[in-house]
């Protein structure tokens, strides 16, 4: 944990501290409106999000990259956007309209001193994938080794930083179409694009991003899971070479109809991976957008993109086995004491009505955890209680502080969990945890 | 002693790259042609054998630019496999690379353009000939491989082009962005426009709306005019009127 670059840690507090105040914005906003109807508010709520949604969201999609990488933070906070504005934002992952050849060979010259057709042996001018600030090429060295070669779009950081104006210009007309209850304050809203905006100047840092997968290459060793080498000579500030790894995405992977047997094989792979990652090394891949993990016939995976780590502090790697101990059995105070050791801050006279949020909340937490395995096919609804869950909890003023750690602990979980429910795969969550016995 | 065609290119080139500098420091009236000699390493009457004028080097430099863009494009082995929205976004782009070590010259360029048009039209017009074969080149092949439609006004739109690239490169000298972001941007769409004006033959259509517009309508109107003016009751009539006091 100590090779880690300040800068990382910096960065990710960024997004957990924005995560944060979201939710502090939430709670802030219904303490507000104690007397309007809440029906009322909500019905014209919906009314005008459907009219005027399609209308805002084709504006933001116009933005390249920017648009992308906004999609992925907010679709990180997934139960806090309406289902109509998440399905314009998902849109937004493939309408980014690709960098042609002349700009693909720019951004190579400019970086490299020579054309793609020269500096590699052979260079596909078409993208094989879209990137959150950038595309994908394939490429061959001159070794005969085939690389994917990710190029950052050129400009990006000045379109950032007029995208972002604008974005400040339409963001309040945007919030107005969140339901009434879900509203940020206008401060929490500038503040949050502000920290989105200067953690994605952060990220289009490539050399950073190439150190890190390096760093994963070299400390991951789980069987069956893939992350790709980093040919450094061919790294810059806009472009990152890496190992080009085969396999295709979740969708078109279960289009070949694995057999069960190899996708629960995939799922535990990442789960080994999740939980090896953050008791070994303190540090996870935190982006756990569907995207960025490739599958092969035999359920082998391939790890990529690590825009987005998250490193853990000593405390929390420590206190997390027994915090999910102490969920599993049931016993709220010890969990809330527990919570309290790896740095929450939970209000002291809880009535009993928050406690049976707080016990229902954790209840729902500890369930894949009480079987040997967990069928996800069985329980497919199990990530998506989460929504009633959070919003009763956000509607009380239970948990004054969250620790980040936390959050990013719960997100990537929660998002290699919609995966598993996708793969209809059954998956053994409590090995390597030291739970109690069932 | 006879000096071989190579070595006078060479020395060619030298005094133009010495004016780039000597231009680019002191601005194009108080840079003076003995000091850009001095500079090249040129005996100072020399340049004159040269460039007679110093007019002349500021646009012998634009030549040797568009050329040395030619000279890239070609140097790209799969150039004529783009497509030609490509092409020119690809012709603009180099043109720009090459001109980035030389872009306060440029300005120079400019603004001397803009005091004596005439001069510097004319001093233009080998450079805006190469750039219009070039342009030409492309156009033509890919109007033989059936990418673009014919464009009946052909020999409008070398034209039309260089004024766009011409914009592009105005638009560059003022762009305070980082990297030059912006005109990337603008060049990126509006080469995106251009390709799309010369897919759907825009420009002739347009040319043949306006003609089409001005037969059927304006001439008639000419007609019409004519009609009136031949038409002695009306004339009389009129001049009946303005003449109300009589």
């Amino acid at each position: 944990m100590s090779t880690v670059p300040r800068s990382q840690l910096a960065r990710s507090s960024v997004v957990g501290s924005t995560a944060v105040k979201i939710g502090l914005g939430k709670l802030k906003t219904k303490a507000k409106r104690p007397f309007l109807s809440h029906e009322n508010s909500e019905a014209a709520d919906q009314e005008q999000l459907n009219s005027e949604a399609e209308l805002l969201f084709k504006a933001i999609t116009q933005l390249r990259g920017t648009a992308v990488k906004l999609a992925q933070f907010l679709g990180m906070e997934t139960e806090l956007l309406p289902e109509r504005v998440r399905k314009e934002l998902a849109k937004s992952y493939h309408q980014v309209p690709p960098l042609n050849r002349v700009l693909v060979g720019k951004v190579i010259e400019n970086e490299f001193g020579s054309r793609p057709d020269k500096l590699f042996k052979c260079f596909d001018p078409e993208a094989i994938a879209a990137a959150s600030l950038g595309q994908v090429h394939q490429a061959e060295l001159d070794n005969g080794t085939s690389v994917a070669v990710k190029i950052q779009y050129p400009g990006i950081h000045q379109t950032i930083e007029s995208d972002f104006k604008l974005l400040r210009k339409i963001a309040p007309q945007g919030i107005n179409l969140l339901p009434k209850s879900t509203r940020p304050t206008k401060e929490v809203l500038d503040n949050a694009i502000t920290e989105v905006e200067s953690r994605l100047q952060e990220e289009t840092n490539y050399l950073l991003e190439a150190e890190n997968t390096q760093w994963f290459a070299n400390n991951l060793q789980i069987d069956g899971i893939q992350v790709p080498c980093v040919y450094e000579n061919y790294c810059s500030n806009r472009v990152i070479t890496t190992e080009l790894l085969t396999g295709v995405h979740i969708d078109q992977w279960l289009e070949t109809k694995p057999s069960q047997a190899v996708r629960n094989q995939a799922a535990q792979r990442l789960q080994s991976l999740f939980r090896n990652s953050i008791i070994k090394h303190g540090r996870i891949h935190a982006d756990p957008n569907p995207g960025n993990y490739l599958f092969k016939p035999d359920g082998r995976v391939g790890l990529i993109d690590f825009g987005c780590i998250k490193t853990f502090s000593n405390q929390f790697v420590e206190h997390l086995p027994s915090l999910l101990a102490s969920i599993c059995n049931g016993d709220i105070d010890h969990t809330l004491k527990t919570y309290e050791s790896i740095g929450m801050v939970i209000s002291t006279d809880l009535n009993s009505d928050m406690r049976d949020s707080l016990a229902e909340f954790t209840h729902w937490i500890a369930h894949p955890f009480m079987t040997e395995s967990f069928d996800f096919k069985e329980n497919n609804t199990y990530t998506n209680q989460a929504h009633e869950l959070m919003q009763r909890l956000n509607s009380m003023p239970t948990v004054e502080k969250i620790q980040e750690d936390l959050i990013f602990f719960e997100r990537t979980s929660y998002g290699l969990f919609k995966i598993f429910e996708r793969l209809e795969a059954t998956v053994d969550l409590r090995t390597g945890w030291n739970l109690p016995a069932l | 002693m006879k000096i071989s065609k190579k070595v006078k290119e060479q020395t060619r080139i030298r005094l133009l790259e010495a004016a780039v500098d000597v231009i680019s420091e002191k601005g194009f009236e108080k840079a003076s042609m003995r000091e850009i000699s001095r500079r090249a390493d040129v005996a100072d009457a020399t340049i004159y054998n040269y460039f007679s004028t110093k007019e002349k080097l500021l646009y012998g430099y634009c030549e040797h630019v568009q050329q040395q863009v030619m000279d890239e494009l070609m140097s790209i082995e799969d150039f004529h496999e783009y497509s030609l929205r490509d092409q020119l976004h690809q012709m603009t782009e180099t043109k720009l690379t090459k001109w980035l070590p030389a872009r306060e010259f440029l300005t120079e360029v400019f603004s001397y353009t803009f005091a004596s048009p005439a001069t510097g039209n004319e001093l233009l017009s080998e450079t805006k000939n190469l750039s219009k074969r070039m342009f030409t080149d492309l156009l033509d092949a890919s109007i033989e491989a059936g990418e673009i439609p014919e464009q009946p006004y052909q020999d409008l739109l070398p034209r039309l082009f260089w004024d766009y690239e011409t914009a592009i490169l105005a638009y560059w000298l003022k762009d305070t962005s980082d990297e030059f972001a912006n005109t990337t941007k603008l060049l990126d769409q509006s080469s995106e426009i251009v390709g799309q004006l010369l897919i759907g033959g825009v420009v002739g259509k347009t040319l043949d709306m306006f003609s089409f517009l001005f037969r059927t309508h304006v001439l008639q109107h000419m007609n019409s005019l004519e009609n009136l003016f031949a038409d002695p009751e009306i004339m009389a009539a009129k001049r009946k009127f303005m003449g109300g006091e009589a």
